[in-house]
């Protein structure tokens, strides 16, 4: 580490030594360390700010009723405000710390290690900008439009079409066009393993992402039925996909990229800063080809494991847990050839708190990927799905192994990068301990409430009945754990934090002009003979096939894959293709896989405009919509979801967390006065919930005009809407049902005036909830206000058809 | 282990002893001819245990899927829950079979104690949420006091629980709870009257006459 930031200097001397006698002319070059700085700097300062909104949710939770409590009146503008609630902050915690301080980190660390295994600059340093600024734009929108509720309703593909369209184009035409043209034009013959996780990561994400965002923008729906966009055209859009189909896009989606943003990424980053900070050669060059290999083929089938027990079918949910199952030992190989890389190393470990960073971020992943496997077997999954255990485990998964290796890397790369020693090894050790108590105080609690709360769900007592029958009771119980959580999320927040400090003395400390070594090597010449195919090791007497099996294994070929880049992305595409086709033609096309209900209807316009409201609020963030075939469950919420029951649902809700209860049959039990009621403040009604207060929609206004579009955009998904896509229909309908539930509220209890609130909206959505099912095939959505509709219209039309006559009389007089 | 015993033979790090080790510390393997930015790499094999678990997870996944999706003899998630509930339903129904909706039922559930603490679970489960765990009312009516909204005789309670009241401030539970369920509920909610609920909601609608004999023996 002492003369770490020389590196470079010393790394000039390493010429490529097989390069053959016929190599090109001597080439000069130098890198580029300035977007590496800037993306480590973007890394650290978003991780910061995704950790403190992660806390300010953690805290939420942990002290639901704080605005009650007496003299913390002042503080109860974090549990009544719009876009401070829960809802809308967790899209934007979690889209902070995967995108902002995960993404950053991966592109400082591909930026810095990209050139060096190349022996080329970026290809484009105009490219590198544009990357780096286009990504922090991305960041900025996210974090202004999620707390705006401005959302796709799908976990971590919450982002609108705009800044999805802008993600693709920074991903891959910015990213993706220069990594992929540093590989072309690179000075090193053969691609080293990290290089192998980043032509990964880039070819997979990319797929990823537009696949599950193929979606209908507002926009476009407003100017397919004749309108000019509106503002809220460029905020809004739905997902071409509905229910079983939209939820299995979703998981394939967000497991991959867990697999693909998360997971190879990093592992590419671990080939390099490990063995460079270990300065140690790396533990097995085969067991990186077997691993690389059989991580990308099979991580891509898992996703279904999210989706046990739901209506997806079934052979899908088994193939997702089998080929997790299978993932166990693929997923371990980069653990193990991590861990063994730093055999004879171990002495440094115990002084150097970068290989400590190291070593614990290892050691998470190899625990979060033995994990994994085992929450995907259904039993498990059958206690666990819904509880804090998920969240215990990506927990483990974010601050363990990708918040670690993360800033092990910075700790490594910042007297490199800055060229002059780190201000304070002291605090950087620091930051280790804090950081992993911190850790270990926040997965623990999350473990233990997990499982206390599963466990709590399925209690029976002795004469059959659950045990905890209140809902409420079972949130209880886990908040002691809530607080733990955020103690432990505070102290890894204050590592991040004494990690900025160290970084800004360190920037402070930088030389006034920066050093830029320049290195020399030969250009690659088209003129490369591989090394000669191996020998079978096998005796005489074997057969032919068994000499060829032998030296297939020797793996000579993936030799020659290597020095081949296109060759190889485009054999990551067809592993990661074929794997993702294979599951998705039979969910789409077999017709028997989302057996049809004929009671099951679309949602009236202002259900459906409830819908909208429902998703921007992030209802789905803590209710699920999906009752599973568990006895403990349909006992607790009634019969269980059935595939058919979602098919007009763009995008599903089924959700994947149980902060509070499962909704999918909440429609028709309560009254209308007792939801407003429980959205103007929960605690009105539950004293111990832990809902926020959602005041706002008993103020803010239901555009009906609006509403018109959102039933044409449905009804151009495929919705059969019939007649209700005709100019003014939807909108007197929505008004007239708005005006039923207003006037039924009065009756009720009270509420006067709400037949223009969103409150009245979302009621209507909520009261539609799973009551399709026990309804006759013929019934009718709108029997309760088809007359307050037609009337409505009759009213309009008789107004329409008054100003047309005047309008034609002023003429007519005007012309005489 | 960063002695000078292994003479270096193209590691081009002469500074650092490390980095040297043409053959693996602990396994004897050769340094590989490959080299980038420094990195080497060992030509260890994958190891055994690797192997083996991942050839047994292979297995085991080609065994569970023919046994789960292709084999006659296997179940689906749905049957064990069609059996489970069967089974539950026995459990706590079987004793007393379906009950009719009258009010000699009413009255003869409402004294069957273990019948009795089923239906609290319910209660609590579906009811709890606007006339409070205990009765008392929240923005449903007060259940425990002498004065009914909906409610002439016993067996209106059943009534209000399966239709619904006061347009859908009451909601109908016919299509949610069995009858069983519903008549026991009721029985639930007659005990109640008299009781003592912790912050009652003030009493509305008229007041009726005891119901029945078993409110004398409270």
């Amino acid at each position: 580490m002492s003369t770490a930031f020389s590196a470079d200097a010393r790394n000039e001397r390493v010429g490529s030594s097989h390069e053959p006698a016929n190599s090109g002319p001597l080439e000069r070059f130098s890198y580029d360390d300035a977007i590496v700085r800037k993306f480590l700097v973007a890394m650290l300062v978003w991780g910061i700010v995704g950790m403190l909104v992660g806390l300010i949710i953690a805290l939420q939770l942990a002290l639901p009723y704080l605005p009650e409590v007496k003299g913390a009146k002042p503080l109860s503008f974090l549990y009544e405000t719009s876009w401070l609630n829960f809802g809308r902050l967790r899209p934007l915690h979690t889209n902070a710390v995967i995108f902002a301080f995960a993404g950053n980190a991966i592109f400082a660390g591909i930026y810095y290690s990209t050139q060096r295994l190349c022996k080329a600059r970026m290809w484009s340093d105009k490219l590198s900008s544009l990357h780096f600024w286009g990504w922090q734009a991305i960041i900025v929108s996210a974090a202004i439009t999620l707390p705006l509720g401005i959302t796709q309703g799908k976990e971590y593909a919450e982002l609108e079409w705009p800044i999805d369209l802008a993600i693709a184009v920074v991903w891959l035409g910015f990213f993706g066009t220069n990594f992929l043209m540093t590989l072309v034009k690179r000075r090193e013959r053969h691609m080293y393993v990290a290089l192998w996780f980043y032509i990964a990561s880039l070819v997979t994400v990319t797929i990823l992402h537009v696949f599950n965002n193929l979606s209908l923008p507002y926009a476009l729906a407003q100017v397919l039925s004749g309108n000019t966009p509106t503002k809220e055209g460029f905020v809004k859009s739905w997902p071409v996909y509905a229910g079983v189909q939209d939820a299995f896009m979703q998981w394939w989606y967000g497991h991959n990229a867990v697999a693909f943003f998360l997971t190879t990424p990093f592992l590419g980053l671990m080939y390099y800063f490990l063995p460079k900070a270990a300065e140690r050669p790396v533990y097995s060059y085969r067991l990186s080809i077997v691993h690389f290999w059989s991580l990308v083929f099979m991580y891509i089938w898992a996703g279904p494991h999210h989706l046990h027990y739901t209506s997806l079918p079934a052979w899908a949910s088994t193939l997702g847990m089998l080929f997790s199952v299978m993932l166990w030992m693929p997923s371990w190989g980069g653990m193990i050839n991590g861990l063994l890389t730093l055999r004879g190393a171990w002495q440094k470990v115990s002084q150097d708190p970068v290989l400590k960073f190291f070593v614990i971020a290892i050691t998470f992943y190899g625990m979060a990927t033995f994990e994994g496997p085992m929450l995907s077997i259904k039993s498990v999954n059958s206690l666990s799905h819904y509880t804090d255990w998920t969240i215990a485990h990506v927990h483990s998964g974010a601050l363990g192994w990708n918040g670690f290796l993360a800033f092990g890397m910075m700790y490594w790369l910042l007297p490199r990068l800055f060229q002059t020693p780190l201000w304070s090894k002291k605090l950087m050790a620091a930051h280790f301990w804090i950081g992993t108590i911190g850790m270990v105080m926040y997965v623990i609690p999350m473990y233990a409430a997990g499982i206390t709360q599963g466990l709590m769900w399925r209690a029976f007592d002795e004469s059959g009945s659950l045990q905890y029958n209140d809902f409420v009771q079972t949130v209880n119980a886990i908040v002691p754990f809530y607080w733990l959580r955020a103690l432990g999320g505070t102290l890894y927040l204050a590592g991040a934090v004494f990690g900025a400090v160290n970084m800004f003395m360190t920037w402070k400390a930088r030389p006034a002009a920066y050093e830029v070594p320049v290195h020399s090597a030969p250009a690659l010449t088209p003129f490369y003979s591989d090394p000669p195919r191996p020998a079978s090791r096998l005796g005489e007497g074997n057969l032919a096939i068994g000499h060829d099996a032998d030296v297939f294994v020797q793996g000579w070929w993936h030799r020659v894959w290597e020095r081949k880049p296109i060759k190889f992305t485009l054999l990551t595409l067809l592993a990661v293709l074929l794997a993702s086709l294979f599951e998705m033609i039979p969910t789409f096309l077999i017709k028997s896989n989302v057996p049809t209900i004929a009671s099951v209807k679309p949602y009236t316009p202002l259900e459906l405009h409830g819908r909208d409201v429902y998703i921007a609020e992030g209802c789905y963030n803590c209710h699920s919509q999906m009752i599973r075939p568990i006895w403990a469950e349909t006992k607790r919420y009634g019969e269980y979801s059935k595939g058919g029951e979602s098919v007009y649902d763009h995008p599903f809700q089924w959700g994947s967390r149980r902060i509070g209860p499962d909704l999918a049959r909440e429609g028709g039990i309560k009254s209308h006065d007792w939801h407003v009621r429980h959205f103007e403040n929960p605690r009105q009604l539950i004293a111990q919930s832990i809902m926020p207060s959602y005041k706002h929609l008993l103020e803010s206004k239901i555009d009906f005009k609006d509403t018109e579009t959102r039933v044409r955009a449905m009804a151009m998904l495929g919705v059969p809407y019939g007649e209700m896509v005709k100019e003014g229909v939807a909108s007197a309908y929505a008004q007239a049902q708005a005006e039923q539930i207003a006037a039924d509220l009065v009756q009720q209890g009270g509420y006067e005036d709400m037949q223009d609130k969103k409150v009245i909206a979302l009621t209507a959505y909520i009261q539609r909830l799973g009551i399709d099912i026990s309804k006759p095939d013929d019934w009718d959505p709108y029997e309760k206000f088809r007359d307050r509709a037609t009337k409505i219209l009759a009213a309009r039309n008789g107004e329409a058809d008054k100003v047309a006559s005047s309008t034609t009389k002023v003429n007519s007089g005007g012309a005489k | 282990m960063s002695t000078n015993s292994h003479t270096p033979q193209r590691s081009p790090h002469a500074d650092n002893a490390d980095w040297q080790s043409a053959k693996d510390p602990v396994t004897n393997a050769d340094l590989l001819d490959h080299e980038y930015d420094g990195i080497r790499e060992y030509d260890n094999p994958t190891p055994g245990w690797w192997h083996a678990i991942f050839l047994a997870s292979v297995m085991f996944a080609i065994l569970y899927f023919a046994f789960f999706h292709l084999s006659p003899v296997s179940w689906s998630i749905q049957d064990r829950w069609q059996a489970q509930k069967v089974a539950e339903t026995k459990k706590i129904f079987g004793k007393i079979g379906d009950l009719a909706a009258d009010e000699p039922t009413i009255i003869k559930m409402s004294n069957d104690a273990p019948m009795m603490e089923v239906a609290k679970g319910m209660f609590v489960g579906n009811c709890a949420s606007c006339h409070a765990n205990d009765g008392g009312g929240i923005n449903g009516v007060n259940l425990t006091d002498d004065h009914y909204k909906n409610v002439k005789k016993l067996i209106d309670v059943y009534t209000v629980i399966t239709d619904g009241a006061n347009n859908g401030a009451m909601p109908p539970w016919n299509a949610r709870l069995s009858q069983n369920e519903r008549v026991l509920l009721a029985a639930y909610v007659m005990n109640l009257r008299g009781t003592k609920p912790a912050a009652p909601r003030a009493p509305e609608g008229e007041v009726l006459p005891p119901f029945g004999p078993q409110v004398s023996k409270k």
